[in-house]
């Protein structure tokens, strides 16, 4: 069976492409000397353990955390309403909404980083974690939506019209038969927005100040001036936490259906 | 009991801009089970949502036991509706989706218990109580969903083609189990079909509709015998219906001159009053099927298409063949102009 | 649905409202600040923009990483997604989940591998001058090759997960069908696999030639100031130099390129109908 190695070949040699770097960063986090360097230099696990001290990682990793869940959380707050409301009813100048709120996608963060900080944040005296707070909801706010419609329109509404004739009012619909009902849905939201927003670098590049910033700013911004593994040790932990989350989710989610 | 249990008056509705029912007067009695018949589109789903309270009408009223309703939120109707989905609720138990109505009416637990079971027991489902409804079968889930509307011992119950979903067996089974049902607890029922031989064998009376339109509202045996209208007896299996006027009737092809002496309007047969293998008439036939006690033919003549049944021992001709066939003007139905139908007398 | 549409309106509204005050007004602002020019409506900060040799370039290498890189994952992505689709569920699911999986992980630790991979002290130098292909290190980061890997790596997963759910669609046996008829394997491609996944392809290509314009991370940590594209030019033009006008205007570029690759690409796919 040649064309059945010549498959394994591929997907061999696609998979290392993928997956191979992140096996290599993390060996380079276990190197015992001071420099970046693959095969390390011996090996220990001191830059592992370093990262947790820095803290400027330990601030940045909090600022991204809070980010991540409250933008997030805020998008869902904005988000399932408003897919229910496109699934639900023919709303007027419906299409001009979904195109407005599908648009963060299409606008590149770099710019939406810089539209804020110019005109929020200057003149009108917005905090920069205000706007940063502002952009990742906003960006967050169209995955959270097309994730939730996508389980809404799987729902069919009998089933609410049935719950209101049984005695439910419209809110009570919502909450004890369509939410129960889609509930898988806003999980997988949340867990994409939450990695959408943790990982989210253009957005943020201008809208950092002293001491608020995002990880993966800086990230960027420890490897212009470091050249020591702990880099790599925190690109390995944070892929780490990706793998945990993605995992948990698949398993109890099914989550890449709704990717 | 009153006579004008459920009453529409005047009842106009639309979707947007597209009017699916002009005006529509109705008046339900208690306790009785009616029909909405009509084909497909014709405005019987609208009309239920609107006495549900789904859909606000445009203008008129709604009237229930009395009470003016119109303005009345759904869920203050005490109306039961039977969804043709079923409208289960996927994430509760059987059990727990019967109790779903009367938890929301703060019942205390031991009563719910005591009702759902009572419940679940009339429609043969005490021992499914812990399942979901994704693991029961069509004819199951359709008893749920009635069980679920009918443990709120609703004034009115609706059902939206409540036996379409089910395969031909269990179908019977279940019409006999709604007339129980409705002759035990003496509910009003409303029932949506386009079938009308289940519209005949279930309903005491039966509304036809057309085009949101009331074409005839009677007894199965006054549809069925005496429709008042070329649809109606369309409707009912008058499959040979002709235009009549000066004794000669006709058809999409041609014309029959002759001995049809009766008022202008139409003449209809159905496919048993057709006389094959003598008469005046020639055609060929073009169609043959055999189905149990009988044969039913299509015979093409200079009139269009003719459809007759002959019992299955009458001779048999085969498509192509050359036949005479009557149609005799004793045993016809027909509907003159602007008056009563009737039967022409033998 | 229901009928009361002012009350969806009212549940959609905040969403919108949010969306357009806080995000769209601000960027609109900014992209219209590049038409004014001392106060007055011109289009000479386009002129004065295109006519910077500078500026020239890094649009053009951005395009060109654009292309190939949309090019090379388009065939790496249907040889993968060919085998992905003809193995048995289980082993399906697990390399599907490894190609998802990285689209979950930060791209700055994405990106961050191949400096230790690239670098002067790399693996692939260490082989060069371990096998004497050469005395010295090559230099391979800061290089066009360096960020057109970054992102390959960060987009090909991408233009995977489009074609293998194309091909999942097709109609049974119509490869096998095809061969039968004495199709080789390059007929069997060009007349049965494209034309009926091309909706994959279009949309595949969409997102990894896009996802590539806009890309920061890797020409930014791969490219450095040497290979500039247009995310990173942008960033230094106001960095450096507080240009908002190069900005709104590097801003405006990526956005028609992005709209017009997707409108391109349905053009194409719809014409081959
Ligand atoms: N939501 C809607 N918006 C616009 N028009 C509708 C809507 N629902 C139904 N209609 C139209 O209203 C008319 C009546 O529909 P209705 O569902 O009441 O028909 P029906 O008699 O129940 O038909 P069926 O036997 O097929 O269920 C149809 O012409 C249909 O196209
Ligand atoms: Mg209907």
């Amino acid at each position: 069976m040649t064309s059945k190695w010549t498959s394994r070949l591929i997907i061999g040699l696609t998979l290392t492409f993928l997956i191979g770097p992140f096996l290599i960063i993390i060996l380079a986090g276990m190197s015992a000397g001071d420099f970046l360097a693959f095969p390390p230099d011996g090996l220990s696990l001191k830059w592992y353990i370093k990262v947790f001290t820095v803290e400027s990682f330990q601030k940045s990793f909090a600022l991204s955390m809070f980010l991540a869940v409250f933008g997030t959380l805020t998008a869902l707050v904005l988000g399932v309403p408003a897919a229910y409301a496109i699934s639900r009813y023919d709303i007027p100048f419906g299409e001009t909404i979904k195109t407005v709120v599908a648009a963060p996608i299409i606008v590149p963060g770099i710019i939406v980083g810089l539209a804020l900080l110019r005109y929020l944040v200057i003149p009108l005296g917005f905090t920069v974690t205000l706007a940063l707070f502002l952009a990742h909801t906003a960006l967050v706010l169209p995955y959270a939506v097309r994730v939730v419609l996508s389980s809404l329109n799987n729902l069919e509404s009998d089933m609410e019209e049935a719950a209101v004739l049984l005695g439910c009012s419209r809110v009570g619909a919502f909450t004890r038969v369509v939410l129960p009902n889609i509930q898988g849905g806003v999980l997988a939201a949340f867990i994409l927005g939450f990695v959408t927003s943790f990982n989210q670098v253009p957005v943020s590049l201008f809208l950092s100040g002293p001491g608020v910033r995002t990880l993966p700013i800086d990230m960027l911004s420890y490897m212009e001036i470091t050249f020591d593994p702990s880099v790599a040790a925190l690109s390995a932990l944070l892929a780490f936490l990706s793998v945990v989350i993605v995992f948990v989710a698949e398993k109890f989610l099914g989550f890449s259906r709704y990717v | 009991m009153s006579d004008r249990f459920v009453s529409l008056q005047k009842l106009s509705l639309a979707y947007g801009q597209t009017e699916v029912v002009p005006e529509l007067d109705l008046d339900i009695r208690e306790g009785e089970l009616i029909a909405l018949l009509g084909p497909s589109g014709c405005g019987k789903t609208t009309t239920m949502r609107a006495i549900a309270g789904l859909m606000a009408p445009k203008t008129g009223k709604i009237f229930i036991d009395g009470t003016d309703v119109t303005r009345t939120p759904a869920n203050k109707r005490g109306i039961g509706l039977v969804f043709q989905s079923y409208a289960l609720f996927p994430h509760l138990s059987a059990f727990e989706n019967v109790a779903f109505g009367l938890r929301l009416k703060k019942m205390d637990n031991l009563e719910v218990t005591s009702r759902v079971e009572h419940g679940l027991n009339t429609v043969g489902l005490a021992h499914l109580a812990a399942r979901k409804p994704a693991e029961m079968s069509g004819g199951q889930q359709q008893r749920l969903s009635l069980s679920r509307s009918l443990v709120m011992e609703p004034k009115v119950l609706l059902l939206d083609e409540p036996l379409s979903n089910l395969d031909a067996r269990l179908r019977l089974e279940m019409r006999t189990e709604l007339q129980r049902l409705q002759r035990e607890t003496g509910i009003t029922m409303v029932f949506v079909t386009h079938d009308q031989a289940e519209a005949l064998a279930l309903a005491d009376r039966i509304v036809l509709m057309k085009e949101g339109v009331i074409e005839q509202l009677g007894t199965a045996d006054e549809l069925y015998n005496k429709p008042a209208s070329k649809f109606a007896a369309d409707f009912f299996g008058f499959e040979n219906i002709f235009a009549v006027s000066d004794a000669g009737i006709v058809g999409n092809k041609g014309s029959l001159a002759g001995t049809f002496e009766a008022q202008d309007g139409h003449l209809a047969w159905r496919p048993g009053a057709v006389v094959v293998g003598k008469g005046p008439y020639e055609g060929t036939v073009t169609g043959v099927a055999f189905a149990g006690e009988q044969r039913e033919y299509v015979i093409e003549a200079a009139l269009g298409q003719i459809k007759a049944t002959t019992p299955a021992t009458d001779k048999r001709y085969e498509i192509g063949d050359s036949v005479a066939f009557d149609l005799p003007l004793a045993g016809a139905w027909h509907l003159p102009e602007g008056r009563q139908g009737v039967l022409m007398a033998k | 649905m229901f009928q009361n549409n002012r009350e969806g309106l009212a549940l959609a509204l905040p969403a919108a409202v949010f969306t357009a005050l806080l995000f769209l007004l601000p960027v609109g602002i900014l992209l219209s600040e590049a038409f004014r020019v001392d106060g007055q409506w011109s289009l000479q900060g386009y002129v004065d923009f295109a006519v910077k040799p500078l500026n020239q370039t890094v649009f053009l290498r951005t395009l060109k990483l654009g292309f190939l890189v949309a090019s090379v994952s388009a065939v790496i992505g249907y040889a993968s997604a060919f085998c992905i689709v003809n193995m048995d569920a289980k082993s399906r699911g697990r390399v599907f989940g490894l190609v998802v999986l990285p689209l979950m992980i930060s791209p700055v630790a994405r990106t961050y591998a191949w400096i230790v991979i690239l670098g002067r002290t790399g693996i692939v130098n260490d082989a060069i001058v371990g096998l004497g292909l050469s005395d010295t290190p090559i230099r391979i980061l800061f290089t066009e090759t360096a960020v057109f890997l970054g992102l390959l790596q960060l987009f090909l997963p991408l233009m995977i997960i489009s074609l293998v759910s194309a091909m999942e669609n097709l109609p049974k046996d119509v490869i096998p069908a095809a061969r039968v008829l004495g199709a080789n394997w390059f007929q069997v491609f060009t007349k049965v696999i494209l034309p009926l996944t091309k909706d994959g392809l279009v949309m595949g290509g969409t997102l990894v030639f896009t996802g590539s314009l806009t890309a920061y991370i890797p020409p930014a940590i791969l490219g450095g100031s040497k290979v500039l594209m247009l995310e990173t030019l942008l960033y230094q033009r106001v960095n450096v130099a507080n240009d908002f006008v190069s900005a709104g205007i590097i801003a405006t570029i990526l956005i028609v390129m992005s709209f017009g690759a997707n409108l391109l690409l349905k053009r194409i796919a719809a014409a081959r109908k």
